[in-house]
């Protein structure tokens, strides 16, 4: 193969045409992207079927699923440098990688969802501390710095980087101090995944997402951290089921994911007695006393029933809370696999519901419900980041060391490839 | 040198970090968003001195003062003028729009000629002087032939200097054909003539008055003059005045009123009647019906016959039992609002349909205008007043030569003023008809100022047709209008901020007023004033037409005309007789009795023995079979929408309800009920279809009209103007269709019969 | 008079439903004063800029026993929870793009810092705020009536009704040329005001008792500016937003219609 010499030792990877291939056709949706983000930044928001009953919607969405779903970065790192769990350094740079795609999607997202992209600075520049984007952009951007930082001594990692004396003693060092950067990291996303959870949870003029809560922050913003340091590894264990799955090969041993899979789900079991305690004052406290039933909330609509609650906390929270805590179940791989697909889609709902259905629901007596889909546009940059995600991932995998344990689960009989 | 990896790789970050940290991406971050604030293509309007300018919207019969503040030379805001006695400083959404007509799209912007098919829009410039040369010589070539009378004239008024410098021309020339637009005007002036004897306009005392009785009158949707009225209702409310709405529809009258009467529609008259005669049968009318009316009782004519009274008349036929069923309002709700109207001091009762668009039937208008008598309010205060038309023009008839003359004694087309329908001036609605060859000679030319026939007539098709078979239509409008669009040359006027004109008599104002329009700014455009157009056409007419015509220009004319007042005029922007009361009815009337009629006997001057024509429910049938057409649709108006004047501009088209118009689909309002029957939707697509016409719509559900009822508003659908306006919803003229009333020959429809099916 | 004298004024309105014929006079007024743009359609409700909106509410019961009555929502310069000026708007604003006037009650827009994230709309629940979806464009030619006062926003920004505070600066101006501090009760009127036929819209300060709108609201200082008058009501009370725009009306159904009750709330919150 053309590449071999940056691929790392000892593994096995496609042919060069296998991977171009894939690459093309990942690269094709991503232009596709591309081309609905170029018409956004010189059109206008027109493009998109946002409206001003719908300031936030898909990407804004999209932006806080990814989050949730990359919180498996975080909380692995926080689980692996901080607590200590040692046997999660196999899987903590596929997470460092999968949060790295995620965060970034993000930020792309959100340069494209503000009407100002070139004013986009003034958020640091007039900043406005009581507001909680305020809180988000500054942990977000520096939390990214801190996945950079964390992704880098991967790509120093390399063949080929590695032979670089400067690169290679860098990347010695970056592992000296990663317990840091994981401890920083860890306390940046505790925020902004809570500021994230803010942002609806203190919009005291939208009773389907006000909460109260402690000191400046709403309840949500507590429940944001912890369902995504709870369905981000699960995310995370997802994606590596999956690449191992492409790839025919398995990457992580079963003990490591088992792991990772029973503290999610505790962290799941956990945080859902939580949503459901603050479910329940919500509905009984919090909602009536601004006026609302809360079935007000589920009807008289085409899409907002109470499906949509037994979705989230039943089925894509309860079910693979009790697959995850009970060991005879998670260790059926089907199961586990069930479980973590979804727990992930149970995440993007409740931020779905926390963005959407947020402003779906009518406040004023005299408004009425306003249901909302996406453009071409906007579907098609939110397909951008999964593109980009694939992209890098394909180029990480093959030329990096991602899984420490592949070359032991995986070895190569022909060792000249 | 070699460049080696590590050397190349250290090279890029190094050069990445210097970019970094050097000032150029701040600065560009910073230029870029400062950019941004700055996009060369969002307008920065131009500062300059603010000055203000005191003039007369004429978008409407308002006649609202104005305050147009300028910066520089440009207008930017048009406010309502304080302390103006029709407004005081209030305005109305059209009025506000002004400006958005001054520098829109719309404007005509030098003659033009057609070239291409009529309506089809293709057009040449040409100069002012062959466009009037065209004008005259066609004119010049039809009064040859000797057919002078063929040539008419429609204008949305007939007072004021530019409508009688049109009525002087067509009479110089030979031609009887002069049209107003047609409206509640009509009807009330006819009422007004035949019940009291005088040629005047009514005007509604409605600020002392301290009940209203309106019957179906949009009192605060642009009937009468628009902002008064809403003022006047406002003032209601603080003074504790009663205002009854009688109307099928809750319309926003009907919503804002004390009580809402939802009668069935085309019954108000009755209804009325059987408020007569609770106040008669309970003996609680004033005095004025016995002692100063004349027809009240039953009486006997000059030749010995004995009639029927109104009292008679009321007391044997319009029973409340009778009326509810009419009506569909309970009999114990008739006798008690008959007794709360008599109890009142100052009770009104007033009609007009809507904004009074169409006129209406005049045994309706009489039966409502009796209850006025009843009350004793004719001429007092609270009541209803015969203000006298404005006289200030008093030019010398002209002199007229022999083809005039002839002319003239062909009669006029719609033959209203003629032995059938003496009382009527102007009857627009046989135009169509005439014009297709159906009348005694067929119109070979047509003049056109500020009206538009082709959008604003019901029945549109006919219309166009009529206009089809007219070798010779010119306009004078300022904009690109329907009427203008089907016109051979167009002549436009100077729009009302542009030019000076008197402006008489705000509609159904109490007192005497005349405004002054003055230019706010020079024209924009290539255009000229209606009146000097008007005299230049007679001047190259020559002879006795041209003698008609003494002004150099139009301002002359307009100057010498208001002498007296034009100092008035220029410093205040208004001329007005304050102290101005009607006489008391106890100084009797003009009638042939001397007294208020309400048997209408004679008809003076003419046909003495005539029969006795009493307020009498006379049902208007809504055209159209009920099997074929088992619904019935009725235009409603709304402030939002514009339906005559201009259509709307796009400040008013923003304020439309997502509930009447919807892309450029229209909505008709029908009730849940009729829904269901329908099985029909919300939103749902839906044909239309009326003896006249069809249209593709959607259904809003609304519980504010009644079960079998189709409603919508008039002004939308306007197929020329800009795209700001056009092809937007259904025009309701091309689905209504006019009904003669039996006793003016006036359009008294007040719906049709429709049909709605699922599309 | 106290308040003069520490200068802190409290700008809001009354708006009396009984008069408001829903005429839409007071829409292009403000349409008019402060350059808002539209497009050859407007009938999408949802990307349509109107800083001040009429809604008409009906009390939702059959023919003929319906009625409608007209809403005028203009922004509520909502002053939020005890009057800190944490607006559900200002308080999330991350660019501090629209302000709370401590000086004078108004909630400012201030459109060249706003870089267009749309948290105040999503804020809002009154659907005040407007997003330039579009450039705006005027046809040629008609950009000539814009106003001076006003500066036309950009694309990609949001904009809401800022009780036409130009006005607020031309009458301080005025006055400060003729010597004077404070404004007369006449001298600062918003557009939408001056323009309705109905005189259904009264402006003013609300800390002023000589004000007519402190007269018309009676606001109870002790309780958030809470209106006293038993015919006045502002728009969802309950949330705490605490809005300067007061309204009035005799009917009942109409005042209910402000806010959301649950059944057991009984009538007495409205009233
Ligand atoms: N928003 C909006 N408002 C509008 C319109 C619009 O398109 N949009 N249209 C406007 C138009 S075109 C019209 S015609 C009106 C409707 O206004 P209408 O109701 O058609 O006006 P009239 O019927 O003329 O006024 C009522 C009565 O006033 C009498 N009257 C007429 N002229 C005079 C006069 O000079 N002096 C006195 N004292 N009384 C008079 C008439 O005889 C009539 O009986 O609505 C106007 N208002
Ligand atoms: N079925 C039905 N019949 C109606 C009506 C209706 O709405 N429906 N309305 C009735 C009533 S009340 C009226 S007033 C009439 C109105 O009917 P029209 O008078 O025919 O209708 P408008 O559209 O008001 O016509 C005025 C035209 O004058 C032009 N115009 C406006 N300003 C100027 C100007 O400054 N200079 C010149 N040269 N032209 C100008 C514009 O092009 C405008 O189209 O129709 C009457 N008949
Ligand atoms: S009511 Fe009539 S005259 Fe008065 S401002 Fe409106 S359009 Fe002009
Ligand atoms: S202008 Fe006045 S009456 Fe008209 S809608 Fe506005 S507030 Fe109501
Ligand atoms: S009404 Fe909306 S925009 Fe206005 S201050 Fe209140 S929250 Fe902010
Ligand atoms: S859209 Fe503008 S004003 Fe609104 S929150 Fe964002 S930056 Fe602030
Ligand atoms: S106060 Fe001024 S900005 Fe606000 S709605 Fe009224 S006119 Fe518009
Ligand atoms: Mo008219």
């Amino acid at each position: 193969m053309i590449d071999s010499a940056l691929i790392p030792e000892g593994v096995k990877r496609c042919p060069t045409w296998k991977f171009l291939l894939a690459l093309a056709i990942s690269g094709a949706v991503a232009l596709w992207g591309v081309y609905a983000m170029l018409l956004c930044w010189f059109k206008g928001l027109n493009q998109t079927n946002m409206n001003d009953y719908y300031g936030f919607a898909l990407w804004i969405w999209a932006d806080l699923a990814v989050i949730a779903l990359g919180g498996g970065a975080f909380f692995t790192g926080l689980l692996r440098y901080v607590i200590g769990k040692k046997e999660l350094k196999n899987i903590v740079n596929y997470a460092v990688l999968i949060g790295f795609i995620c965060y970034s999607s993000a930020l792309l997202i959100l340069g494209m969802d503000v009407g100002q992209p070139m004013r986009g600075w003034f958020i640091f520049w007039h900043a406005n501390v009581h507001s909680m984007l305020t809180e988000v952009a500054f942990c977000l951007s520096c939390y990214f710095g801190v996945l950079c930082i964390e992704y880098l001594p991967l790509v120093l990692e390399n063949r080929q980087v590695d032979r670089v004396p400067f690169f290679h003693n860098l990347s010695h060092n970056f592992h000296e101090i990663m317990v840091v950067f994981a401890a920083t990291g860890a306390f940046l996303s505790f925020f902004h995944q809570g500021s994230l959870g803010g942002v609806a949870g203190v919009l005291y003029g939208r009773p389907f997402g006000y909460r109260e809560g402690l000191l400046i922050w709403p309840w949500t913003f507590f429940l944001f951290t912890w369902s995504a340091a709870a369905c981000g590894p699960c995310f995370t264990i997802f994606i590596t089921r999956l690449t191992e799955k492409i790839t025919g090969k398995q990457l992580v041993k079963p003990e490591v994911v088992q792991l990772l899979a029973k503290i999610a789900g505790w962290m799941l079991a956990t945080y859902l007695v939580a949503k459901i305690a603050d479910t329940l004052w919500w509905a009984f406290k919090t909602a009536p006393a601004a006026g609302f039933n809360f079935m007000d909330f589920y009807s008289n609509n085409a899409l907002y029933g109470p499906w949509i609650l037994f979705t989230e906390i039943i089925i894509c929270g309860v079910l693979p809370a009790v697959i995850l805590t009970v060991t005879p179940l998670r260790e059926r791989s089907g199961l586990l696999f069930t479980a973590v697909i979804l727990a992930s889609i149970g995440v993007c709902l409740n931020r779905w519901v926390m963005v959407l259905q947020v402003l779906a629901a009518p406040v004023m007596t005299f408004d009425k419900w306003v249901l909302y889909y996406p453009s071409w546009q906007e579907v098609a940059t939110t397909i951008l980041p999964v593109a980009y995600g694939v992209i890098l991932i394909m180029i990480s995998y093959r030329y990096l060391p991602i899984f420490p344990q592949e070359r032991e689960l995986n070895p190569v009989v022909d060792s000249t490839t | 040198m070699k460049i080696d990896r590590r050397c190349f790789l250290s090279l890029g970050v190094g050069a990445a970090a210097g970019v970094a940290l050097s000032p150029l991406p701040w600065k560009l971050l910073d230029d870029s968003s400062i950019w941004s604030q700055n996009w060369p293509w969002t307008p920065v309007p131009k500062d300059g001195a603010a000055s203000y300018v005191h003039s007369t919207c004429t978008l409407c019969p308002g006649g609202c003062g104005i305050t147009v503040k300028k910066i520089g030379d440009r207008a930017v805001k048009i406010e309502g003028k304080a302390g103006h006695p029709v407004n005081n400083g209030g305005v109305c959404i059209m009025g506000l729009s002004g400006l958005q007509l001054l520098y829109g799209p719309t404007r005509v912007q030098s003659p033009l000629k057609r070239v291409g098919e009529r309506g089809e829009g293709k057009w040449k410039e040409i100069s002012w002087q062959e466009a009037i040369a065209e004008v005259a010589g066609t004119l010049q070539k039809i009064r040859a032939e000797g057919d002078a009378h063929t040539v008419a004239g429609i204008m949305e008024s007939d007072r004021g200097t530019v409508p009688r410098l049109m009525q002087r021309l067509l009479t110089a020339y030979g031609s009887p054909n002069f049209f107003r637009m047609p409206s509640m005007q009509d009807s009330y002036e006819q009422a007004l003539y035949l019940m009291q004897g005088v040629r005047a306009m009514p005007g509604f005392d409605v600020e002392n008055a301290d009940f209203i009785l309106s019957f179906g009158s949009g009192l605060i949707e642009g009937w009468g003059a628009p902002v008064r009225m809403i003022q006047a209702n406002s003032n209601w409310r603080s003074t504790g005045a009663h205002v009854v709405q009688v109307e099928p529809r809750l319309s926003n009258t009907a919503a804002k009123s004390d009580e809402w009467i939802p009668v069935k529609p085309g019954a108000e008259a009755a209804l009325a009647l059987g408020i007569a005669h609770v106040m008669i049968k309970e003996n609680r009318c004033s005095g004025f019906a016995d002692q100063a009316a004349f027809g009240f009782d039953d009486f006997v004519d000059d030749e010995g016959r004995t009639h029927k009274g109104f009292k008679q008349l009321v007391l044997e036929s319009y029973s409340p039992e009778t009326v509810a069923e009419v009506t569909g309002i309970d009999s114990r709700r008739i006798v008690d609002l008959a007794r709360a109207f008599a109890a009142a001091k100052r009770p009104i009762a007033l009609t007009g349909r809507g904004r009074g668009l169409t006129p209406g039937s005049v045994s309706d208008v009489m039966a409502i205008h009796a209850l006025n008598a009843l009350a004793g309010n004719i001429n007092a205060d609270g009541g209803i007043w015969a203000v006298p038309e404005p006289d200030y023009i008093e030019w010398p008839a002209p002199e007229m030569d022999r083809v005039a003359v002839d002319g003239i004694q062909k009669g006029r087309i719609d033959k209203a003023g003629g032995s059938e329908i003496p009382y009527t001036q102007y009857l627009l609605n046989r135009f169509a008809l005439t014009a297709q060859g159906k009348g005694d000679y067929p119109i070979k030319a047509l003049m056109v100022s500020e009206a538009n026939p082709a959008y604003s007539l019901p029945d549109t098709r006919m219309f166009q047709k009529a206009l089809d078979a007219i070798p010779f239509v010119v306009s004078f409008s300022s904009y690109m209008d329907e009427t203008a669009l089907q016109a051979d040359l167009i002549l436009p006027n100077h729009m009302y901020l542009e030019r000076y004109e008197e402006v008489p008599a705000p509609a159904g104002y109490s007192k005497p007023l005349i405004g002054l329009t003055r230019p706010v700014i020079k024209p924009l455009y290539n255009t000229k004033h209606v009146g000097d157009t008007l005299i230049g056409i007679a001047r190259q007419l020559g002879g006795n037409i041209a003698k008609a015509f003494p002004w150099t220009d139009y301002e002359s004319c307009l100057r010498n005309t208001i002498s007296g007042k034009w100092d008035s005029l220029m410093r205040k922007g208004f001329w007005w007789n304050a102290a101005y009361k009607p006489a008391p009815a106890s100084n009797g009337f003009d009638t042939a009795s001397g007294k208020f009629e309400f048997a209408v006997t004679i008809p003076r001057g003419t046909d003495k023995a005539g029969d006795a024509l009493l307020p009498k429910y006379q049902p208007i049938i809504p055209e159209g079979d009920i099997a074929e057409f088992p619904l019935l649709l009725m235009p409603y108006e709304t402030m939002c929408l514009s339906s005559g004047y201009t259509g709307s501009p796009p400040f008013m088209m923003k304020t439309v309800p997502d509930t009447v118009l919807k892309g450029n689909t229209g909505l008709v309002e029908i009730s849940p009920e009729t829904a269901t029957s329908l099985n029909l939707d919300e939103g749902d697509p839906v044909m239309l279809t009326t003896p006249k016409g069809q249209a593709n719509l959607r259904v809003h559900l609304s519980d504010g009209v009644p079960p079998g009822i189709l409603a919508m508003p008039r002004g939308l659908g306007h197929r020329a103007y800009d795209d700001y306006m056009a092809d937007k919803g259904v025009n309701i003229n091309e689905l209504m269709g006019p009904v003669e009333d039996p006793v003016s020959g006036l359009d008294a429809a007040w719906g049709i019969r429709a049909n709605l099916t699922k599309a | 008079m106290e308040n003069e004298h520490h200068g802190s004024k409290k700008y809001g309105m009354v708006i009396d439903l009984d008069k408001c014929t829903g005429c839409g006079a007071c829409m292009a007024a403000c349409m008019s004063e402060n350059n808002v743009p539209f497009k050859k359609d407007e009938t999408d409700k949802l990307t349509s800029i109107t800083w001040l909106r009429v809604f008409k509410l009906s009390n939702g019961k059959p023919y003929p026993d319906s009625d409608i009555c007209y809403l005028p929502r203009p922004c509520m310069h909502c002053a939020g929870p005890g009057e800190h000026g944490h607006s559900p708007c200002v308080s999330v604003c991350p660019a501090t793009a629209t302000d709370y006037s401590s000086e004078t009650g108004i909630v400012s827009q201030i459109y060249t810092r706003c870089f267009g994230c749309r948290y105040c709309m999503a804020a809002c629940p009154y659907h005040a705020r407007y997003f330039n979806w579009w450039d705006p464009v005027w046809p040629d030619g008609m950009e000539k009536y814009l106003s001076p006062n006003v500066s036309p926003r950009m694309r990609g920004i949001v904009e809401k009704c800022s009780f036409c505070f130009h006005r607020y600066q031309l009458a301080k101006d005025k006055a400060y040329s003729e010597g004077r501090r404070e404004l007369e009760e006449g001298e600062y009127q918003t557009a939408c005001t001056q323009a309705c036929p109905a005189d259904a819209i009264t402006f003013g300060d609300l800390n002023n008792p000589h004000h007519k709108v402190h007269q018309l609201a009676q606001p109870d200082p002790d309780n958030c500016g809470k209106p006293r008058n038993p015919h006045a009501f502002r728009l969802l009370e309950r949330l705490g937003t605490n809005p300067k725009v007061y309204y009035l009306s005799s009917r009942e159904w109409v005042r209910r219609a402000g806010d959301n009750y649950l059944e057991s709330d009984g009538t007495s919150a409205a009233h």
